[in-house]
């Protein structure tokens, strides 16, 4: 026994460590059972309760339930990011890739775009359309050809021409940066889970959105034109009334109003143990809180701070849209203002967002069309990033005026309704140039400045490939992809089992480690299963056993010339050792290969091809290696066929 | 239990029958597509496809004139693994200039027929959608659902609470749908999947395609070099190419045979078509490793009983190395779903190619030369 310990305990530890890797995967689908059947009855009920109802506002109230069950345990959260993923292709969703229309760019950058301009712009993008050079180039050639300098249309007069096309070349870099983080910024907002958004080469973006069922929204949330606006924020003491009136609007509704509750009902379903474990002195005290001020115990105001900003949890934002736009609520908030949300976080706790709520004026000051130029630099006095903004003559008036009406007050600049930043006003501002301090590092004022070119200059993008998978359809692939693996184990188990007998039951039983190694790495790497992965998982099941093949017939082979047991095992595996590994290691190439080449669905095939290969390997020569050591040590009797 | 045990069998003798046999499968595969070209799908062509799930069977007659009356030229219409699934495909990027008004009239009706009278102002008009504003959000909301429930794809312009603009689209897919839905009225359909892919997109793909194909024979070539005589590497890539075009040429002539089965070559078949390459080679090393063996054994017998013996001696691991993946690919063509019946399929012919030529080409390759450059072969 002593010889194989070392041995035991590494297979003995792979497994464990698979099976440590696969729980979460295992607890995270039971939890979408369970929580989707909540929020199917939610759905039900809601919809008993108001035939009327669409199903815009229907699935806000949904998705508040959803956060607020999610909110409760955050063990929920933490099997989700643990487990195997699902491709768009299992799971529906919609993939999108991008590509920015730089046509369209230059010819809002140009100035004085006349007729000319416009025909060589029109017959370029015709030429770009399929070939790989760029735009600029092919509007450079035309330009030359005709003698026109491009100095007429782009930069200053004295720019020649290669400075003026790595000019353009840079902006249009720039417009994919822009487009990304606007579109981030709307599919943040639109709350769609585990979305990626990549940039692919110089001119792609490629966004992947996993569940979305309502393509139109999400095309809209890719392509409509970025808003830019700055707005006064109301001054604490106003905004403060305000939260109080709702407060009391809330409190006074609760008691009557049992569709409120709704939410705190469908997370005690889930949470009844973790709750009933808490301090019950302070979970009364906080029941009281929540129950006379419904609205400061989820948008919580520092009583230190000068500001009258609430944070509010992640979880609650959902919720609290949705008791805002309640219309007993919407009455006692003034009509010229509402409450917005910061775009991102400001801080984070349990691992959650904070984020804050600012109660700002419904008409802007200004849109973000007068912005000329804004670059994000480090103040030389003070060390800290600084972020500066130019405006054209038309909007420095304005600005002037704006900012000398509200020394001292906030401007928030927003960029399609969520706030970025919300800046004091220190000083009338004249001539356009502002400087905008209170950026917490260099990322921050990097990204306020994209937020305020996006006002200026637009992104326009084009759809260049898109692709939506049904969720009806995904559902039936995980199906019957799980149906083919389990039908496909079987036959070759029983084959193996009845042409090599006891040898090819050790084959088929390590058969199992080997796809249970599959999918151990796939979580443990949070890699994606896709439809073509399942079918890798498959094809590894049939090409694993090829090695168990190959060193049983060389077993047979050396027990014919009359070796031992003992003999024959030991020259079986060595001999067999080179055909297996060359053979292995020439679809492992090409599964790199395929790797490289691929997008999504087929990626998720070539990692599974690749991680089967060597888990097949490691179940035949090591643990069914094992296994046959120690039968033979043990004299068992081993039949092989 | 054993097969294939003790067999002596001249393989080598009867090389020429083989060569017929190869010449003239490659040569039907290459007249094949030579007249009829290759397929290809809409990974590769650029276009938009959709598939549709029914809830009844349907007539796929039916449905492919409904489709083909709708103006949108040449419209491919094909059943989807069972009789209530259907797809159709069209190379279009977008709508028609002749067809776009009609599809604004049709919006406008419904707009006008749930809420007569409404005022209503077109912003926006792009080649993929029209953008309206409307008096008030409420109206938008409803607006939204009455016109998804119609069949449109529409949504609202912003998530602002006020927001009173709304987008609906105009593209092929949406056209298709809504016109599906007003024929086939008695019988109503889910979407399962929806595609567009722009011709640049399936110009680049097809190149990256060919590149990946090359590339992985150019590694196999390599490697096999370092690992074998060059002579045995030749031999084996030989049989390599002899198995993926045949492949092909087979594939292609297969399409729009089978029924129920869409043979067309998009990014799953490519990816298809390199794990044979990877697989393919898998028996052809395990017989050349046999004959490098025994040439180290048996000096001075001739190479061709070499070459016998080594493929007698390994057929029966040949053959049932094969016969479980294809064991399991059987079991994903029949039970694995329609997305990945041809994926399934051409591994399947392709694997019976390769161990076919493991056994009868590649060797015979080796030997010729062997018999040509007079030298002896060594490893």
């Amino acid at each position: 026994m002593k010889e194989f310990r070392f041995k035991i305990i590494i297979i003995l530890g792979a497994i464990a460590l698979c099976v440590y890797l696969l729980y979460p995967t295992y607890t995270d689908y039971q939890n979408s059972k369970k929580i989707s059947q909540v929020l199917d009855k939610r759905r039900e009920e809601i919809k008993t309760a108001d035939p009327e109802i669409t199903t815009d506002a229907l699935n806000r109230r949904i998705r508040a339930v959803d956060d607020s069950i999610k909110a409760a345990d955050p063990s929920i959260q933490n099997a989700r990011q643990k487990r195997i993923k699902l491709g768009l292709d299992l799971q529906g969703g919609m993939r999108v890739v991008l590509e920015v229309n730089t046509g369209k760019l230059l010819q809002k950058l140009a100035k004085d775009p006349d007729q000319t301009f416009n025909d060589a712009i029109s017959s370029a993008q015709k030429e770009a359309a399929l070939s790989d050079e760029s735009v600029v180039d092919i509007l450079a050639r035309k330009f030359e050809e005709k003698g026109i300098r491009l100095s007429r249309y782009f930069g200053s007069v004295r720019d020649d021409d290669n400075k003026i096309i790595s000019d353009l070349k840079t902006d249009a870099e720039d417009a994919v940066s822009r487009a990304m983080e606007i579109i981030r910024n709307r599919v943040d907002q639109y709350g769609v889970a585990e979305p990626s958004i990549q940039r692919q080469g110089s001119r792609r973006i490629i966004i992947e959105l996993p569940g979305v069922a309502h393509e139109e929204e999400a095309k809209q949330l890719l392509q409509g034109t970025a808003l830019l606006e700055f707005r006064l924020v109301k001054d604490p003491e106003f905004t403060i009334s305000v939260m109080q009136s709702i407060d009391k609007v809330l409190a006074g509704k609760v008691t009557e109003d049992s569709s409120n509750t709704d939410s705190s009902i469908a997370s005690s379903e889930v949470n009844k143990d973790t709750s009933a474990a808490q301090d019950t002195t302070k979970q009364l005290s906080e029941e009281e809180f929540k129950k006379q001020h419904p609205f400061f115990s989820i948008a919580l105001i520092n009583p230190q701070s000068k500001q009258a900003d609430a944070y509010v949890k992640e979880d609650d934002r959902n919720r609290l849209i949705t008791l805002l736009n309640r219309p007993d609520v919407q009455k006692v908030i003034p009509n010229n203002v509402e409450f917005v949300f910061s775009a991102k976080p400001v801080a984070h706790q349990d691992g959650k967002g904070i984020y804050l709520m600012y109660l700002v004026n419904k008409t802007p000051e200004l849109t973000g069309g007068v912005i000329t130029d804004a670059s994000a630099n480090i103040d030389p006095t003070t060390s800290s990033p600084i972020v500066n903004m130019t405006m054209n003559a038309e909007g420095a008036t304005q600005w002037a005026r704006i900012t000398g009406a509200n020394v001292g007050k906030r401007i928030a600049i927003m960029l399609d309704g969520v706030v970025f930043s919300a800046p004091n006003v220190k000083g009338k501002i004249p001539g356009g140039r502002s400087q905008i301090e209170g950026e917490e590092n260099m990322e921050e004022a990097k990204l306020l400045e994209i937020v305020l070119k996006a006002g200026a200059l637009p992104a326009p993008v084009d759809i260049i490939e898109e692709r939506t998978v049904g969720p009806s359809l995904g559902q039936d692939s995980v199906n019957s992809g799980l149906n083919s693996v389990i039908i496909g184990y079987i036959l070759v188990g029983f084959f193996m089992i009845i042409y090599y007998q006891k040898a090819g039951g050790i084959a088929a039983a390590t058969l199992v480690f080997t796809i249970l190694f599959i999918l151990g790495v796939l979580a443990g790497f949070s890699a994606t299963l896709t439809l073509p992965g399942i079918a890798g998982i498959i094809l590894t099941i049939g090409m694993a056993v090829d090695a168990n093949v190959l060193i049983y017939e060389r077993i047979r082979e050396e027990l014919a010339t009359g070796k031992t047991m003992k003999a024959s095992v030991d020259s079986g595996f060595a001999k067999a050792f080179s055909a297996i590994f060359d053979s292995n290691i020439t679809t492992f190439f090409t599964g790199i290969i395929l790797y490289q080449f691929g997008t999504g669905p087929i990626q998720g095939f070539a990692l599974t091809l690749m991680i089967g290969i060597v888990s097949s390997l490691f179940s035949a020569l090591v643990i069914a290696r094992l296994i046959f050591d120690y039968m033979v040590s043990k004299g068992a009797k081993l039949s092989i066929g | 239990m054993k097969i294939f045990e003790n067999i002596n069998y001249d393989f080598l003798g009867k090389r020429k029958i083989f060569y017929a046999v190869s010449i003239s499968l490659f040569l039907l595969g290459v007249i094949n597509v030579i007249f009829r070209g290759l397929e290809f799908g809409i990974d590769f062509k650029g276009g938009t496809e959709i598939v549709l799930q029914f809830d009844k069977p349907v007539e796929i007659g039916k449905i492919r004139t409904d489709v083909e009356n709708i103006g949108l030229g040449n419209v491919e219409v094909k059943t989807f693994g069972s009789e209530t699934g259907v797809l159709v495909r069209t190379e279009l990027q977008e709508i028609p200039a002749n067809i776009y008004p009609v599809i604004r009239k049709n919006i406008d009706e419904t707009i006008e027929n749930s809420f007569p009278g409404l005022q209503k102002q077109v912003i926006d008009t792009t080649a993929n959608s029209v953008t309206y504003q409307l008096t008030s959000a409420d109206t938008t909301n409803r607006l939204v659902d009455i016109l998804n429930n119609a069949g449109f794809q529409a949504g609202k312009v912003s998530v602002e609470p006020d927001n009173k603009e709304l987008i609906v689209s105009v593209g092929i897919a949406d056209w298709i749908k809504e016109n599906l839905r007003e024929k086939v009225s008695d019988n109503p359909f889910t979407l399962l999947k929806e595609e567009k892919v722009g011709p640049k997109v399936g110009k680049e793909l097809k190149e990256d395609a060919v590149i990946a194909i090359i590339f992985s024979l150019i590694v196999i070539l390599i490697y096999l070099g370092f690992r074998f005589k060059f002579i045995f590497a030749f031999g084996a890539v030989v049989a390599l190419f002899h198995d993926t075009l045949i492949t092909l040429g087979l594939y292609s002539l297969l399409y729009g045979v089978i029924p129920g089965l869409n043979l067309e070559i998009d990014l799953t078949i490519v990816a298809a078509f390199l794990t044979l390459i990877g697989y393919s080679i898998n028996d052809t090393v395990i017989v050349f490793d046999r004959v490098r063996e025994n040439m180290k054994i048996h000096k001075t017998t001739p190479l061709i009983d070499v070459i016998n013996q080594s493929i007698s001696k390994t057929m029966s691991r040949t053959i049932l190395t094969g016969g479980t993946t294809l064991l399991t690919i059987l079991v994903l063509m029949i039970f694995g779903g329609e997305v990945l019946r041809a994926f399934a399929f051409t591994l399947f012919f392709g694997i019976i190619i390769g161990t076919y030529s493991s056994i009868f080409v590649a060797s015979a390759l080796v030997l010729e030369y062997a018999n040509r450059s007079k030298k002896k072969v060594q490893f």
